[in-house]
């Protein structure tokens, strides 16, 4: 038993990507490397010759009725439903359960975007008379999470972190505490993000659709963490076990070296490493990496600034029981994460 | 119960009400409100065209041309704060920049300048890029972390009006866990034709200023501003020879799980944070003075946050004020948290409760004590302050003066 990764495990998984729906395609993406990016219409983009990982195979009326689907924005459509898919993955159902041991904790990118620019154009083109009302609560970030929470009825921590490419990994860092402070049995974190028109629109005009807005992707990956006795208790079958959650602001410059030791910790063997944001462009980062098979999951997903919900679950589905398994975030001017696992039931490693 | 004892050594605040510790502490004695005419852009078409804007701000005063044209407004409250703050609490220079930290509540962040890029995108001009620099609520925690050094963690909590109160719990965490050694946490909003319109659209905004768990109050008074506390476990501190001005004994954090915009009706949801807030503390809630609410001034808000406090204080429910410090501040959204942790602080050091503002009657749904008489004097040593938000999100943080 490995006792570093058996205090707070994962129980659950949910992902909704560029592959399709669930896990098994983003499983068969994996595994077979295929790249899922789509050419962006040239009308959106602006210009030929774009790449995007929309997440085309997700309809919302699947999951939700029509009439509930169109209050929400794009990004709490993911949220809800991937909690959804996450909470039956780990086997729990929050109306038999006590809801405030159940919390949840997301990153999220451009969440809220879209409806702060459909909002404003309506003010823009029609003065208050083009004002829409029922657009103005989902302008916030923090939209996905808390419809996810009303829908599930998880009233625990509920949380939104927003940190350029890291957002996922901030809120995973949150989640693992307030699970060790027993301010929950069980949190659903990760990242959920979209791309849509407006921010590619926002990208050209930066300059950076070649660069940082290049190959952008949108949807979920969340992962259920639990508290390890309370995963015992109710019989649930554990994915992975979470271990150290490391992190740094930024690399100043010339200490940068220093930054990378504490990122990385004491020297582990993981036989699986995920990298997401910046992480496989970072020099200091990089050639620090051990000789161990490297996961991409953003360049055949597409990037997003809580891309590494869904790298972090990539991560988790290729990683063998009792393998360790280490993922690597990094953004432009921080932040940059560590985050150790350890693949299957660590009781049973 | 956070196991280390989380100092507060250093405050800063800019904010319509004051642009530095010593004149917020002027106009929070006094009851001296920012709320007045708004100009910050065109108001005209709303029946509430008034809010607490930082009035007479010219960037310049405290940025060279180059700098202020890479930050958002809120960037720059945030970073003028954020300098405050951390030139109060002389840490700099004690530690390693690797053990210091940013912990930011944000909300609507630089809308303010992506909304100019919209209207210029929408006429067919090429707008300016820079105007989208700070468009992500995490800009202002990247630029304070850069501008100040601070190495060790960069975060930002964004969840809505209670963001703030968040990032400084979570930034108490941050040092009781011994990720950093000195963090500085709080929060930064600036007003915005999106928040403007998108409250005004909801018909939240009191035509007049707003007033608190009075009679006939018909909504909030928008705000803006920024407030940032330095923590470091107390004994770190103690060593380097700063000077504790209080602590942040807990708080606790939670979803409701009701609805998107309205609050639990009972108030038995905000009620179990503000008592897991209080447990968290390590203190019973007979020990906490008073509470700094939420208070936004609307029909709704008003009436439940009362509804929690007699369920969190029973009988004594009516000997412990619940004060609004929202009528001098308006409501700052993403830095509201933290500018009314700052308030409920500056005030426990002072010895007085503040006043509640712009009394207009006695409404029947609020029958407790929300000083709306004036300010008093007060020998608590705890208080607590509440964040309520979009999507249920409730904070609560207590704070006890040294």
């Amino acid at each position: 038993m490995q006792r570093e990764f058996s205090d707070i495990v994962i129980t659950g998984l949910a992902a909704i990507t560029a592959a399709g729906v669930g896990l098994e395609p983003l499983r068969e993406t994996l595994a077979r490397d295929a790249c899922r990016l789509t050419p962006v219409p040239e009308e959106v983009a602006g210009e030929p010759g774009h790449l995007w990982g929309k997440a085309d195979g997700f309809r919302a009326t699947d999951f939700i009725p029509p009439l509930k689907a169109r209050k929400f924005d794009r990004c709490s459509l993911f949220a809800v439903v991937a909690a959804g898919m996450a909470l039956k993955d780990a086997g729990l159902d929050p109306a038999l359960l006590d809801r405030t041991r159940i919390g949840i904790v997301l990153g999220c990118g451009f969440g809220g975007v879209a409806n702060s620019e459909e909002f404003l154009r309506g003010w823009s083109t029609g003065g208050s008379d083009g004002l829409v009302p029922m657009l103005f609560p989902n302008t916030v970030p923090n939209a996905a999470a808390s419809n996810a929470s009303i829908e599930h009825g998880l009233k625990g921590p509920n949380v939104t972190h927003v940190q350029r490419l890291c957002s996922a990994e901030s809120a995973l860092l949150m989640a693992r505490r307030f699970l060790e402070e027993d301010r929950a049995d069980i949190i659903i974190t990760g990242g959920v993000d979209e791309i849509n028109p407006v921010i590619l629109r926002g990208f050209r005009s930066m300059g950076q659709l070649r660069r940082f807005g290049a190959s952008f992707g949108e949807g979920a990956g969340l992962l259920v963490l639990e508290k390890g006795d309370h995963a015992a208790r109710r019989g649930a079958a554990i994915r992975a076990g979470l271990g150290a959650v490391r992190t740094v602001g930024l690399l100043p410059r010339g200490h940068e070296a220093e930054g990378i030791d504490r990122l990385l910790g004491r020297p582990g063997e993981p036989s699986l490493v995920s990298l997401s944001g910046t992480a496989d462009e970072l020099a200091p980062l990089t050639g620090r990496l051990p000789a161990v098979p490297l996961l991409s999951p953003g360049r055949l997903l597409g990037r997003s600034l809580a891309m590494g919900g869904s790298a972090m679950v990539s991560l988790l589905l290729s990683l063998p029981a009792g393998k360790h398994g280490l993922h690597l975030a990094a953004s432009p001017e921080g932040p940059y994460y560590a985050v150790d696992f350890l693949g299957g039931d660590p009781v049973q490693s | 119960m956070i196991a280390k004892k989380i100092a507060i050594t250093g405050l800063g605040i800019f904010c319509g009400a004051g642009k530095d510790v010593p004149s917020f502490t002027g106009a929070l004695l006094t009851g001296a409100s920012a709320i007045g005419p708004v100009d910050l852009f065109d108001v005209t078409p709303f029946p509430s065209r008034i809010g607490a804007q930082v009035r007479g701000y010219d960037p310049l005063d405290h940025f060279d041309r180059r700098a202020a044209a890479r930050l958002s407004r809120t960037d720059q409250f945030a970073m003028i704060a954020a300098g405050e703050a951390l030139t109060a609490s002389g840490a700099r220079g004690h530690y390693s920049p690797y053990d210091m930290g940013v912990s930011m509540g944000s909300g609507a962040a630089g809308m303010f300048q992506g909304e100019e890029w919209l209207k210029e995108s929408l006429r067919g001009d090429k707008p300016h890029p820079a105007l989208l620099r700070g468009i992500l609520p995490d800009r202002s925690a990247t630029a304070i972390a850069a501008g100040y050094n601070l190495a060790g963690y960069q975060g930002s909590v964004t969840t809505a009006c209670s963001s703030s109160s968040t990032s400084i719990g979570w930034g108490a965490d941050l040092i009781a866990t011994g990720r950093v050694k000195a963090v500085l946490c709080g929060g930064a909003d600036s007003l915005s034709r999106l928040t403007f319109a998108g409250f005004n659209s909801l018909r939240v905004v009191d035509p007049a200023p707003c007033s608190p768990f009075s009679l006939g109050r018909q909504g909030i008074s928008l705000g803006e501003g920024a407030a940032f506390m330095m923590l470091e476990e107390e004994d770190e501190a103690r060593r380097r020879g700063a000077t504790i001005l209080g602590h942040i004994l807990g708080y606790a954090v939670a979803g409701e799980a009701y609805h998107m915009t309205a609050p639990e009706p009972t108030g038995a949801e905000a009620a179990r944070v503000m008592a897991d807030a209080a447990g968290r503390a390590g203190i019973a809630v007979d020990r906490i003075g008073w509470v700094n609410a939420h208070g936004t001034g609307t029909p709704l808000n008003d009436a439940v946050e009362s509804k929690a406090m007699r369920l969190v204080f029973g009988e004594r429910a009516d000997k412990v004020p619940l004060v609004s410090t929202k009528a001098l501040t308006g409501h700052c959204l993403g830095a509201a948290g933290a500018i009314e942790a700052v308030a409920t602080l500056i005030a426990l050091r002072r010895g007085i409760i503040p006043q509640t503002l712009n009394f207009r009657g006695i409404d029947p749904e609020c029958d407790l004590d929300y000083g709306h008489a004036g300010p008093r004097q007060s020998d608590a040593g705890v208080a607590m302050s509440n964040s309520f938000a979009f999507g249920g999100n409730i904070t609560s943080l207590v704070l006890s003066k040294a």
